[in-house]
């Protein structure tokens, strides 16, 4: 009896181990693909639908699938990578694509171009380029994304101040913030004016950019240039013009819900254009939102603003269904009826065909970023290299804490700040050479 | 002997019992440790295989980086404070309850619930609402007239407390082994003090203290260790980073940062290996004092 029992314990535990293992072979005769992503709530939703039509039209086609936000998302994939588990499709992102390329982790998508089974006929090539590391395409864009204010334009209505045109500066800027604070004692403007994306752009609005080409150093030599932007933008916050840096930790900065544009808090936003869908969601109806370019250094400067990739797709090195990878991101780019359900929220679509197919079913949100990303390809500066290795480092563990926090919080100022933060970068830069 | 005849037989029914706890344990605990004591002397960065680079990690810990010895602040800052003041509320909350009034059974559970769903995400993210500019504290400091405007999580003086105030909250695990404790107490230890005349106030201190120090000892112990690995609060209620200012960026936040979100896992391991020496000789250093203070019957 007491062996009887414990021979059910050992099966009962065991069993379940077992039947896992028989049951993936049995169903080997299907195709099986991998697929993961980040992003949110609403790209997830309308992602898995993009997949369960996929296999809708591959009955033969198994397509397993994870997702996770931003940052457990690199978290999830390396951790993957190390023990050779990666997925065969992983959504990727400019500012890594080279690293993961460069630890060989990544197959290169030009011999599926060559063979037709990635369409790539009605894609202009600078929509691409970006994925191109070395002369081989290592990720397919799968949106074009920039970054850009966005104006409320009742606010600006409100107050008597016209729209600025594209070409702002950042004195012009400081001026309608002010005058919008004064007149409706609402933020002129909302939070996130310190991200390091900024001290990429006032540089690249000089013809520069943070980093030099090779990744070794950065890319300026004029520290003033960011430390008076700095300074502009702490002055602002100091007086009531911008949310403090204690008000974009504990309550603005948090997602694009909380944002002050939502709640009608603040009269300007900076934003990435891909994020319009969700803020004119969160917004709720009757608003109306105007989507224009960073200011620059000088009205007749270079743009401030770049074209970028917005993410990829790529087929992972771990793969052992490139051929079937690469189909799905065919079906990603190019087929209509998916493209209706994932409706360019991770970017406007790079073929022209899906574009024209799907405009009339845009909402108003959509075809204004539709809009702006055209106004953006008659006005940009080029597509700055990717960030180089160490790029996470520098935000993680110079921008935020040695750069950011203390220019803030008055323990120094911002041309220290500013100092600190090249010094420190230049350190780790220098591990690249 | 008749047990010894079964023995084989029995320790590998026995093994096979704990057979799945086995494999949980070598998989999720032994092997990873080792794999860290390698790593730490490592440039492990996940992605390429690791390259052995002796010391140089843990040079650079205690010579090269600020937000090391940031870290290492807030920590000791956060453990000796909220460790104290968690015990002691913990044996309030303990001596309260510790009798046999009707409904007591019922506050014990209610004293105890927000340590079950204490830990969790839902609770941290609550927290964070609570003390949010707008939220539940600042509305109770305007109802009665304070200044009500204070950002509690972005503003580097006040951060820490909210956590702090958190674990705090959080005191039902020590409160039941002091229950336990308490009713270790022989009875006859008050009524015959109380016979000579001792009142509660002496009674606490004279008998209750003394007989609870094994048991403060233990809880000491396992509320160091608590404090030194602390990592849920500081990654949901100050969303990670440390913010403001480092002031709550605790040694396990910055680990895991470093190690999973810098992709710096060689280094994470090395501060992996560091916090284990400390926490080893803070327990050692507590173990070598309680001879002073820690009271056993037995003596």
């Amino acid at each position: 009896m007491k062996k009887a029992i414990l021979l059910l314990i050992v099966l009962t535990v065991l069993f379940p181990l077992v039947a896992n293992g028989g049951g993936d072979k049995a169903a080997s005769a299907k195709e099986e693909l991998s697929i993961i992503w980040w992003g949110s709530q609403n790209r997830h939703d309308r992602t898995i639908k993009a997949i369960e039509l996929y296999m809708e039209k591959n009955p033969n086609v198994e397509v397993t699938y994870e997702f996770a936000g931003w940052t457990d998302y690199w978290t999830k994939t390396t951790t993957m990578a190390a023990g050779g588990m990666l997925p065969d499709v992983m959504q990727q992102d400019y500012a890594r694509l080279a690293e993961w390329q460069e630890k060989n982790l990544l197959t290169a998508l030009d011999p599926y171009i060559k063979d037709g089974t990635i369409d790539l006929s009605n894609v202009v090539d600078s929509a691409i380029a970006g994925g191109r590391i070395n002369g081989e395409l290592y990720g397919l864009n799968l949106g074009m994304n920039s970054e850009c204010f966005v104006l409320d334009v009742d606010a600006f209505e409100k107050a008597g101040i016209p729209l600025p045109p594209q070409n702002w500066t950042w004195d012009q800027f400081e001026s309608i913030a002010r005058e919008l604070h004064d007149k409706l004692g609402i933020y002129g403007m909302g939070d996130g004016m310190l991200g390091e994306q900024h001290w990429k752009t006032i540089y690249l609005s000089n013809g520069e950019y943070a980093y030099n080409d090779a990744g070794t150093d950065v890319g300026y030599t004029d520290e003033s240039l960011f430390a008076d932007y700095s300074e502009m933008i702490v002055n602002m916050q100091n007086d009531g013009v911008i949310p403090n840096r204690e008000l974009e930790l504990a309550k603005y900065g948090i997602s694009i819900e909380t944002k002050g544009m939502v709640s009608k808090e603040s009269a300007m936003e900076y934003f990435w254009s891909n994020q319009l869908t969700a803020l004119t969601s969160a917004a709720g109806e009757g608003r109306h939102f105007y989507m224009t370019h960073k200011p620059r250094l000088t009205a007749d400067g270079p743009a401030a603003n770049y074209l970028k990739p917005s993410m990829f797709f790529s087929i992972s090195a771990q793969t052992e269904n490139a051929a079937g990878a690469a189909k799905f991101i065919n079906y990603f780019t190019n087929d209509l009826d998916v493209n209706k359900i994932l409706a360019a929220e991770r970017g406007v679509p790079i073929s022209s065909a899906i574009r024209a197919g799907i405009k009339d079913l845009m909402g108003p949100a959509q075809i204004e970023s539709f809009n702006y990303i055209d106004r953006v390809a008659q006005d940009n500066s080029p597509l700055p290299n990717p960030d180089p290795v160490g790029h996470s480092d520098i935000v993680n563990n110079v921008y935020n804490p040695m750069y950011l926090d203390p220019m803030c919080y008055g323990v120094i100022t911002p041309q220290e700040a500013v100092h600190t933060l090249t010094v420190e970068a230049k350190k780790i830069l220098a591990k690249n050479k | 002997m008749k047990i010894k005849k079964h023995s084989t037989r029995e320790s590998i029914d026995g093994y096979l019992f704990i057979l799945p706890w086995l494999i949980g344990f070598l998989g999720l605990n032994l092997i990873p440790m080792v794999a860290t004591l390698y790593l730490g002397f490592t440039d492990f960065d996940m992605l390429s295989s690791p390259e052995f680079t002796g010391l140089a990690n843990f040079i650079r810990m205690f010579t090269d980086d600020v937000r090391y010895w940031a870290s290492v602040k807030a920590t000791l800052y956060f453990a000796f404070v909220s460790v104290p003041v968690r015990l002691v509320f913990a044996l309030f909350v303990a001596m309260m309850l510790h009798n046999n009034r009707r409904g007591t059974h019922f506050y014990r559970a209610l004293y105890y619930a927000p340590s079950v769903v204490g830990s969790s995400v839902a609770v941290a993210v609550m927290w964070r609402e609570i003390f949010g500019p707008n939220g539940l504290f600042n509305a109770i400091l305007a109802k009665v007239h304070l200044p009500a405007d204070t950002v509690w999580l972005g503003d580097p003086r006040f951060a820490i407390w909210t956590l702090i105030l958190l674990v705090v909250w959080q005191f039902g695990s020590p409160m039941l082994i002091f229950l336990a404790g308490l009713k270790q107490i022989p009875t006859d230890l008050y009524e015959s003090s109380s016979i000579d005349g001792a009142g509660p106030v002496r009674q606490f201190f004279k008998i209750t203290l003394p007989m609870l120090t094994p048991i403060f000892l233990f809880n000491l112990v396992m509320q160091m260790i608590t404090g030194f690995t602390a990592f849920t609060q500081s990654f949901i209620v100050t969303n990670g980073k440390g913010t403001p200012l480092d002031t709550t960026n605790f040694y396990a936040l910055y680990l895991y940062s470093r190690a999973f979100e810098s992709f710096q896992m060689g280094y994470g391991s090395a501060m992996a290996i560091v916090l284990l020496i400390a926490v080893a000789l803070f327990t050692g250093l507590i173990f070598k004092s309680s001879p002073m203070w820690v009271h056993y019957e037995s003596e």
